[in-house]
């Protein structure tokens, strides 16, 4: 595999590198470099079932403001976005994101026969296999179908990995502290061990090899620290450290993160708005972080979450789990907008919504544009989501 | 292919794949007259039964399992017996992230342990009917009528066949013949109504078949054999296995209906086994890292940290990634998972005397290390080396 550069890469590169810089990286023979992919991908889960309703809000529906008799968001509080459409007060600092179409709204994203269970929807979410018992992650099998020799193709800001990057292969790793990756102090020797790769032959060499590489990138990582700013709660504190991840330029194809809190049973507007709140400002600066840092059009970020909730609200001023919702995508070279079709509210299935786009086609949209990659092997037959420009 | 090795080299080969490494329950083996010896040795121990179960042991508890076994992995009773319940377990992959209650991951484990010798026929019809199994694969959606293919492709294609050996009407047809087979709290149960009783063609094979009926057919399908003496070579031998030696394999296994005891005495007696090639060419898993570096060290326990390190190795017990278990090579081996690997190096090698971890080298490594291995040991201060050689490429593999 050679690495693909199109003209707007080469152009970045060479404003950013300048021209000569630019060969060596090219014609650098180790294969870490045939891992380059277009963009990185930023997965940002909100666990427990985002609110779609009260996220992205039909203000002006009747039924809506039936519904929701304490929850309802009127048209003064709402941040208009279209005709009947408006975003949760809390989401406010996206506006300029919007206006220059840095980000765009999928409304009403789920899949067929909805599941109410957070495990399992989280699972169809992940591994994109709704109607199988579930294999890898959709983002573990996208890497199987690109091999690479990389040390290290994707990182989740967690304790536990989760469902998504599962893989045939385990070139993914769990990131809490960059200090974990620092070598034990008393085995400085082991990175001689490892160096030593050309002494070896047969499986010896190719561990060697291997651990060489791993070596010399976790000595990369564990010498970074957390961006600094304003960063907010504990999504900061993983966007503060995804964020040096991806300054520190190593080929990275996906990042993900988890938001927790969704689960809005009761009392749901003060804690929603909270939520929301922290997001939209910590994604405001993730997006202008990544821009001064001329990292803008390498990543997408994207934000989903494993379903919606009821149309009604309960009697505890919540709302249980339901099921589709609106997914965020920021990112440079988005069509931007409003994309899809907001459900329909005078026609619900048992009280919930039917959804209007099936999230594999955002997935779809992901494989081609920042892996440069057929989504069929990895998703079946799908259509791509007109995500991008 | 080289002159097979002899005693010692040999037996620590043979230790290394069929024991995780030499450590408890070994000496005898290591001490054996020859290499003959050695083999029925470690085929006597898959009739070993475990230690006793702690008072206190409630498989519900988080992480229990996962702690009891490795305690029993390093306590080393019945070495050959929980190597087999380790391949199994990876092979007939379930998970705690979907069955979630330990219970019944045990009980499971503890059938891969006391059968996975025994008829691989016998095998698969115990996982058929264990109730982990059910509840991964959705035995109870499985009804007539209203077939839930998930045990019967999994069983044709990760189980017992592979693809391509099969059409998606064997599949359909065996998911009937399965249909149902269930569960009722933490037993099997079969429910005569919603078992789908009509006639099935499966594997080139007519008949009225019911569950039982459709495992002899798999099993019996010319691509069985093949298939998991392949299976049991890349485990026990080497990640692409000479075809003539599966070839004698299969030979094994059909001269003894399919009992995995003896295509493992096959396979270790056969000459190909210790080619020096085959020495060291087999990757570590995270368990087979730590179980074999506490062995070597005399740990009756993995200390918590290495334990608790495990996820972060990439691999807990209990929880394979999928139904199609672990990976193997040197993908375990990335930038995370390195780091967590030569940690757990140091931890393991801590509180053990010089004398044994001297001990422990040598019964890993033999008197002559691999050159580049003995340079850097014989450079560093005694008390180091141990860390040391459990973190060096070679020790990596098996």
């Amino acid at each position: 595999m050679t690495p693909r550069l199109d003209r707007r890469e080469l152009l970045g590169l060479g404003v950013s590198l300048g021209g000569l810089a630019l060969f060596p990286r090219c014609l650098r023979a180790e294969p870490a470099a045939a891992g380059r992919v277009r963009a990185t991908v930023v997965l940002i889960h909100l666990v427990g079932g985002n609110d779609g309703l009260n996220t992205l809000v039909p203000y002006a529906h009747k039924r809506y403001r039936s519904a929701r008799p304490t929850l309802a968001l009127g048209r003064e509080a709402v941040v208009p976005l279209s005709e009947g459409l408006g975003l949760h007060p809390s989401l406010r600092p996206l506006a300029p994101l919007w206006e220059k179409r840095q980000l765009a709204i999928v409304a009403g994203v789920g899949y067929p026969q909805p599941d109410f269970s957070h495990f399992r929807s989280t699972e169809i979410w992940q591994t994109a296999q709704p109607e199988r018992a579930p294999t890898f992650g959709w983002v573990g099998r996208a890497l199987a179908e690109r091999p690479s020799a990389s040390p290290l193709r994707a990182v989740a800001l967690a304790r536990e990995q989760p469902l998504a990057f599962t893989a045939p292969e385990p070139t993914v790793a769990t990131l809490t502290d960059f200090g974990r990756f620092r070598l034990p102090a008393g085995l400085e020797e082991v990175a001689r061990l490892y160096a030593t790769s050309g002494e070896r032959t047969g499986a010896a060499g190719a561990v060697a090899a291997a651990g060489e590489r791993a070596l010399a990138l976790a000595h990369k990582i564990s010498r970074l620290s957390p961006a600094d700013g304003p960063w907010q709660g504990p999504l900061g504190e993983d966007l503060r450290k995804a964020l040096s991840l991806l300054e520190a330029d190593l080929d990275l194809e996906a990042l993900h993160l988890s938001f927790g809190g969704f689960d809005t049973h009761a009392a749901q507007a003060r804690v929603h708005g909270e939520l929301l709140g922290a997001l939209a400002q910590n994604l405001a600066l993730w997006q202008a972080r990544l821009e001064r840092a001329k990292l803008a059009e390498r990543v997408v970020t994207v934000v989903y979450s494993e379903f919606g909730r009821r149309v009604d609200e309960n009697a505890s001023a919540g709302t249980d789990h339901g099921s589709a919702g609106p997914v965020f995508v920021l990112g440079n070279g988005l069509t931007g907008g409003l994309l899809g079709t907001q459900p329909a509210l005078d026609d619900l299935d048992d009280g919930n919504l039917r959804f209007t786009t099936d999230f594999r086609r955002i997935y779809a949209a992901l494989l081609r544009h920042a892996w440069d990659q057929d989504p069929a092997p990895v998703l079946g037959d799908v259509t791509p989501l007109e995500l991008f420009r | 292919m080289g002159q097979p090795l002899a005693p010692p080299a040999a037996i620590a080969h043979l230790l290394r794949r069929a024991a995780f490494s030499a450590g408890a329950g070994t000496a005898e083996m290591e001490s054996a007259p020859g290499y003959e010896q050695a083999v029925e040795r470690v085929l006597a121990t898959v009739d070993e039964p475990p230690d006793l179960l702690p008072a206190d042991f409630d498989a519900y508890r988080p992480g229990t399992i996962q702690h009891t076994w490795l305690a029993r992995l390093l306590a080393g009773r019945g070495a050959l017996a929980e190597r087999l319940a380790f391949f199994w377990h990876g092979h007939f992959a379930t998970s705690q992230a979907k069955v979630t209650d330990g219970p019944l991951l045990w009980r499971q484990m503890e059938l891969f342990r006391s059968q996975g010798a025994g008829r691989f026929e016998d095998l698969v019809l115990a996982v058929s009917r264990d109730v982990a199994m059910v509840r991964f694969l959705d035995g109870n959606a499985n009804r007539k009528g209203h077939p839930n293919e998930n045990y019967a492709r999994e069983l044709m294609e990760l189980f017992a066949l592979g693809r391509g050996a099969y059409s998606e009407h064997d599949v359909r047809e065996l998911a009937r013949a399965f249909s149902g087979w269930g569960s009722r709290h933490h037993e099997f149960v079969f429910t005569e109504s919603f078992h789908d009783a009509g006639a099935k063609t499966l594997l080139g094979h007519s008949g009225s078949f019911d569950g039982e009926a459709a495992v002899k057919i798999v099993v019996g399908h010319p691509a069985c054999a093949p298939f998991v003496c392949r299976k049991l070579a890349r485990f026990f031998l080497a990640p692409e296995p000479p075809e003539p030696l599966i070839e004698r394999l299969v030979v094994a296994w059909r001269a003894t209906d399919g009992r995995v005891r003896e295509v493992l005495r096959a396979l270790f007696l056969d000459p190909e086994f210790r080619a020096p090639a085959h020495a060291r060419s087999l990757v570590r898993s995270p368990v087979e890292f730590v179980v074999a570096a506490a062995r070597l060290a005399g740990h009756a326990e993995l200390p918590p940290a290495v334990e608790g390190s495990l996820d972060r190795l990439g691999q807990v017990l209990f929880r394979p990634p999928s139904v199609k278990g672990w990976t193997s090579g040197t993908a375990w081996l990335t930038a995370g998972t390195l780091v967590e690997r030569l940690r757990a190096a140091q931890v393991l090698a801590e509180g053990v005397s010089v004398s044994a971890a001297e001990a422990a080298i040598l019964r890993e490594f033999g008197a002559t290390p691999p050159p580049a291995l003995r340079a850097v040991l014989s450079a560093a201060p005694v008390e180091r080396r141990l860390a040391l050689a459990f973190a060096s490429p070679e020790f990596q593999l098996a």
